[in-house]
């Protein structure tokens, strides 16, 4: 996705990653990001939880008016709770 | 055999009584499974994956303010029209293609071709992948200013040769409709 992400940006338009692997994120050098450690398929929550996905989607894209350094991401505090065994 | 003890590589020693193909196809479906029902095990799997050697990080400045700016997705969770030719998984490097995902899209017109993370959530709520309800609602509330006409789908696991492609041609492709498209920034989401 980071991969993605650059070649968007080299092309003049700013870009805002949700980012569930921070690892990925991090080596791809993608220029913003929020990250969340939820599991994979689930960047903005659960399903039927429309409230829950907007508050990723709105957190997600005010980087872009927020995030000046470059490759910054920002750790979101949401919690997991679904599954009791996400570490 | 404790949780914390299950390992991840154990599938890749599956007995290939089936097709080779059907055997990785289920090697797939069995490793996504496990992932999600054990999401730290991702993250060691991701650990195990060579780090990518990347220089310098482009960098866009957003001047337009959302509240004014036209909003495009592009997905790496394997959306796509039902009626649109699905993603390759029957190369072990995937498939750098992308398809493109008109605004108005109904609800019963998505599918998602992916066989690499599991998808039945996605699959009774595209938004969790592909916020485009969501975003629709921040356009009707004036966070933004539009959605664009156009979102773009990729599948995210793209390995071997096709990562050149992905870099000379489809990504870049992309990037240059989405110019065309009039968008002032994009959203990135993965699978």
């Amino acid at each position: 996705m980071g991969l993605i992400q650059r070649e968007i940006e080299k092309a003049g338009i700013p870009t805002a990653g949700i980012s569930i692997v921070r690892r990925f994120t991090e080596e791809t050098k993608a220029p913003r990001a929020v990250f969340l450690k939820w599991p994979m398929g689930h960047p903005l929550g659960e399903p039927g939880r429309g409230k829950q996905q907007i508050t990723v989607l709105k957190k997600a894209l005010e980087t872009l008016e927020t995030i000046k350094e470059p490759g910054t991401i920002i750790d979101l505090p949401y919690r997991w709770r679904r599954y009791e065994d996400m570490s | 055999m404790n949780r914390g003890e299950l390992d991840p590589g154990f599938a890749t020693n599956l007995p290939h009584t089936l097709g080779m193909e059907q055997s990785m196809a289920l090697k797939d479906r069995i490793l996504a499974k496990i992932f999600t029902a054990f999401p730290s095990l991702v993250r060691r799997a991701a650990e195990k994956i060579p780090p990518l050697k990347i220089g310098g990080i482009p960098w866009a400045p957003f001047t337009k303010g959302l509240k004014g700016s036209r909003v495009a997705i592009v997905t790496t969770a394997g959306v796509h029209l039902k009626s649109q030719k699905p993603f390759n998984m029957k190369d072990p490097n995937g498939d750098a293609t992308f398809r493109v995902i008109p605004k108005d899209t109904k609800k019963e017109d998505f599918i998602i071709t992916h066989d690499y993370y599991d998808h039945r959530d996605a699959d009774i709520d595209i938004n969790i992948v592909f916020p485009i309800d969501r975003l629709r609602e921040l356009a009707d509330e004036g966070f933004i200013g539009a959605v664009a006409e156009n979102h773009y789908g990729f599948m995210g696991h793209i390995d071997g040769p096709h990562l050149k492609t992905l870099l000379n041609d489809t990504a870049p492709d992309a990037a240059k409709r989405l110019k065309e498209d009039g968008v002032d920034c994009v959203l990135l989401t993965p699978g």
